[in-house]
């Protein structure tokens, strides 16, 4: 047995950097904001502020909120399922590719999206999908259709440009796991009679359900904090958490409210990690792949 | 006991082609609006149109010739640099701690390790600035590189613990086995297998530092921009192939760095351990 | 012998103490010449007029240094900012964000006219009850049209509510753009009892659906360079801007009148620099400052002795006559009702 199971060890002290940035530089700021959405102004710059409840009341009186809460949520819901249903085989394949070259080349074109950067990968989309990019005027130009068709400033080029962002992120996440699927596994699977669909589905698929949770815990994560994204590709039509805060501070000068808002889609996160957490304690009965 | 009968060629091959479209069909997904991006750099019209109408260097030419960009190029690199040795440190170690050390509510840390994720950015953002504020000591450098590596050492905690906690500890023991005491092991099994799991948060870290935007929001000073929020700026005036242009040079960046990751540590081992 | 000793200590370590404070100190004292001023600034071609011309010369006269943050919203920062220690010198904004900044205390209500002589040349509306601080710009806020697309005649701003438009139409994010802020005002004003009626203004919003939104004017002109919108909601500097460059777009003046988008100046309570910030505002309103500016950007000035040349003269708002038609929103009014008119805003518009 390892002797580091047996309790704290000199290398627990390790976390202490770590620790002392996090206390000073994220849960002191934190904790202010925290403070922030439940006093009438700002401790720091203003001298007489109160105690008030009045914007967690607000969220709570008008329905629209929870309208903006459930469209963040069912944005980042499909987003998740959208990246897992594209970027899975893609993992799957640089996981099992043979070639050095090969598997440099995907993870280029994994990697380069990623490092092209949000507001230009986000206005490429935008001279992709709107009335005058590329595919309508491609697909008028074909005689295909006569007026150019919707496909920007609503939900699904939101969710498209969303998933096209995280993706990268979940397979390099899924790789690593399905890396360590040992492939004799399969082998054997299909030695006894399976077909390689098979053998995916019984064999490989829930080996790498770990993989899966956790790039879909991240991806998610990730997609209902995203803003720059909704913004440029949503029209402001759509409204998500994030949009809703960045305006009350930005242009309503609200940063109590903001706050507020800040602190529920805190709280909704939080409860994701937490029951993540539990599901895989359930599912997979090892140690948690966080 | 063989129970079903073996697959027909046909259908195996018919598979395997749909396997190898589905997953070109992913990276054109993945590529398209990149190549979008190129043919915008060399497209002399001012906003967008298609068809492209021709070839031309001017935004490359405008680009590089800016003072603003050139600036927010660099600081963006800088940042990005210090960010992801700031990060791989911190991460790397409190990684280390909550796999290794036996610490009470590692769960509980780990998640709170992770917590800068969660958050809209646009928070931390306001936070640290507000904090800032309260510290008097207004918008430094050492300020956004702070804000960066916050939001980064969730991505090298989860890529180390990943490899950590997937470890296959007979390694360790059979060390032990051998006589060597824990700090050797730790030093000569443990971090050159973890080297891997560190490595790819690193790569994650300067990713999300270079593409930063709303911890960036707050935490600039002016004349001294990240490349993201200039970009940002210029797209409420400007609508041209500048953004195309600085893109391009991203990318280019970034086929250097991948390629020399993998020339030097071997991106392939961080997928198998 | 030993009493003297500790005497002697005391001195030299208080001389030396004070010497090597004044060493530190000198350069700072030095450097305290050139003084710096903060102020913020919009990207674009006025940014590039600003930063190539204008500023250097600036700050070559006044013996300072000019930091200017283009990186917009401005006021969130300074709200977050101490009041003895403001993040900006000067806030150049549009007026509905500086009423919002007075209302929070952060922002001073006039400028000081004796501080600030040329403020004596500019037009009434630029110093009127509606304006906070003095405005050295202002455009029409109208409607920007291609030519292109078989519209006829657009004379009045209820065109835009013709289905004809309906693939083409362009308006802006409420809450987040004070173009869009003013229109609506003016909708109240259009289909109701007048510019504070609320009721009318939204139903109007509902029938103006299907529209294409967008948080910026610039990129609204783009929109409309590249086709993607046909009519829209536009200030004349949008368009005119362009001149020159052979678009099918114009700009139409409504006949019901148009609406003035006005780029303010006003100085922070706090400023440790009020000299130099006094003079960076009476500095913009130069008449040769003013000229360089407007015939760059197309901005009509403030400064009513300034001479445009024939091109500019002929489109812009340069005539008390002219200037006399604007219509200036009440923004104090307006900015006390912002967070309910977003609210059913962004109820209306959500696709």
């Amino acid at each position: 047995m390892n002797a580091a199971r047996a309790g704290i060890t000199p290398i627990a002290w390790l976390i202490a950097p770590s620790a002392l940035l996090f206390a000073l530089f994220f849960f002191l700021p934190m904790g202010l904001m925290a403070m922030i959405s439940l006093l009438t102004g700002n401790p720091v710059v203003q001298p007489n502020v109160e105690f008030t409840t009045k914007y967690y009341r607000r969220i709570l009186d008008d329905i629209y909120y929870f309208e903006v809460i459930w469209t963040t949520l069912r944005i980042g819901l499909l987003t998740t399922l959208a990246a897992l249903l594209i970027g899975y085989p893609l993992a799957h394949l640089m996981a099992r590719v043979r070639g050095r070259t090969a598997y440099a080349m995907l993870m280029m074109a994994v990697l380069t999206p990623m490092l092209t950067g949000i507001v230009v990968r986000t206005f490429a989309w935008m001279a992709l999908l709107s009335d005058k990019g590329a595919i309508n005027q491609g697909l008028i130009g074909l005689g295909l259709i006569s007026k150019p068709l919707p496909l920007m400033y609503n939900e699904f080029s939101i969710v498209l440009g969303l998933t096209h962002i995280y993706v990268p992120y979940m397979v390099l996440t899924l790789v690593g796991v399905i890396g360590r699927i040992d492939e004799r596994l399969e082998h054997a699977a299909q030695n006894l009679g399976a077909s390689p669909l098979r053998a995916f589905l019984e064999v490989t698929l829930p080996l790498s359900l770990p993989g899966i949770l956790a790039g879909s815990l991240l991806v998610f994560a990730l997609a209902i904090s995203a803003y720059v994204t909704p913004i440029l590709m949503g029209g402001f039509q759509i409204m998500t958490l994030p949009m809703l805060i960045y305006q009350q501070i930005s242009s309503s000068f609200n940063v109590g409210f903001a706050a507020a808002l800040g602190m529920v889609l805190l709280t909704i996160s939080l409860v994701l990690v937490i029951a993540y957490n539990r599901i895989l304690g359930l599912v997979s009965g090892q140690r948690d792949l966080q | 006991m063989i129970s079903a009968p073996s697959t027909p060629r046909l259908t195996l091959r018919l598979g395997r082609f749909c396997y190898l479209a589905l997953n070109a069909a992913v990276v054109v997904f993945l590529l398209a609006p990149i190549v979008i991006v190129f043919v915008f750099a060399l497209n002399p019209t001012p906003y967008i149109q298609f068809p492209p109408v021709g070839v031309s260097l001017r935004w490359f030419e405008k680009f590089f010739a800016s003072r603003d960009f050139m600036n927010a190029l660099w600081l963006s690199l800088e940042v990005a640099a210090m960010t992801t040795i700031a990060a791989t440190l911190f991460g790397a170690s409190a990684a280390l701690a909550l796999a290794r050390g036996g610490l009470p509510g590692s769960r509980v840390i780990t998640a709170i390790m992770l917590s800068p994720l969660m958050l809209p950015a646009i928070l931390t953002g306001l936070a640290l600035f507000q904090s800032y504020v309260l510290l008097d000591v207004g918008r430094p450098l050492w300020g956004l590189v702070l804000g960066h590596t916050l939001v980064s050492i969730p991505y090298v905690v989860r890529t180390t613990l990943a490899v950590l906690q997937n470890f296959d500890t007979r390694l360790e023991e059979a060390a032990c086995n051998l006589g060597a005491g824990p700090l050797r092991t730790y030093f000569e099994v443990t971090l050159p297998l973890t080297k891997p799991g560190v490595m790819a948060g690193a790569v994650f870290a300067f990713i999300v530092s270079f593409d930063q935007f709303p911890v960036s929001l707050f935490l600039v000073s002016p004349g001294r921009e990240t490349l993201p929020i200039t970009l940002f700026n210029y797209l409420k005036f400007d609508l041209d192939g500048t953004i195309g242009a600085a893109s391009v040079v991203s990318i280019l960046l970034a086929v250097l760095v991948v390629f020399g990751l993998d020339r030097t540590v071997g991106l392939r081992s961080y997928a198998k351990l | 012998m030993t009493t003297r000793l500790p005497l002697n200590r005391r001195q030299f370590l208080a001389t030396s103490a004070a010497a090597g404070i004044g060493a530190i100190a000198a350069p700072h004292i030095a450097r305290a010449e050139a003084a710096t001023l903060r102020i913020t600034g919009w990207g674009g071609k006025w940014g590039q007029t600003m930063s190539s011309e204008l500023i250097p010369a600036f700050e070559k006269e006044f013996k300072c240094k000019v930091e200017t943050d283009s990186a917009f919203p401005y006021l969130p920062k300074l709200q977050a900012s101490p009041r003895s220690a403001p993040v900006y010198d000067v806030l150049h904004t549009n007026s509905n964000e500086q009423w919002a900044a007075l209302e929070m205390g952060i922002v001073e209500a006039k400028i000081d006219a004796r501080q600030v002589p040329n403020i004596a040349d500019v037009y009434p509306y630029a110093v009127s009850d509606k304006m906070v601080g003095v405005c050295i710009f202002t455009s029409a806020i109208g409607l920007g049209m291609r030519t292109d697309k078989g519209y006829g005649k657009i004379s009045s701003w209820k065109d835009l509510w013709d289905r004809a438009h309906d693939g083409g139409r362009g308006g802006y994010v409420i809450p987040v753009n004070s173009l869009g802020q003013a229109f609506l005002m003016m909708s109240g004003a259009l289909f109701g009892k007048g510019m504070t009626d609320l009721d009318a203004a939204y139903a109007a919003m509902e029938k103006l659906k299907p529209i294409k939104l967008v948080d910026f004017t610039g990129t609204m002109e783009k929109m409309i360079l590249s086709g993607e919108v046909g009519l829209a909601v536009i200030h004349d500097s949008g368009i005119l801007r362009y001149d020159g460059q052979n678009q099918p777009t114009t700009f139409v003046a409504p006949s019901e009148g148009v609406l003035s988008l006005e780029q303010v100046l006003t100085l922070t309570p706090g400023t440790k620099v009020r000299e130099l910030a006094n003079a960076y505002v009476n500095y913009m309103l130069r008449p040769n400052v003013q000229k360089t500016l407007a015939e760059s950007v197309w901005y009509s000035p403030a400064n009513s002795k300034v001479k445009l040349d024939d091109k500019y003269n002929e489109k812009l708002l340069t005539t008390p006559e002219k200037v006399a038609k604007l219509i200036q929103p009440d923004w104090k009014w307006y900015n006390a009702r912002k967070d309910e008119i977003d609210s059913r805003v962004n109820r209306i518009f959500r696709a």
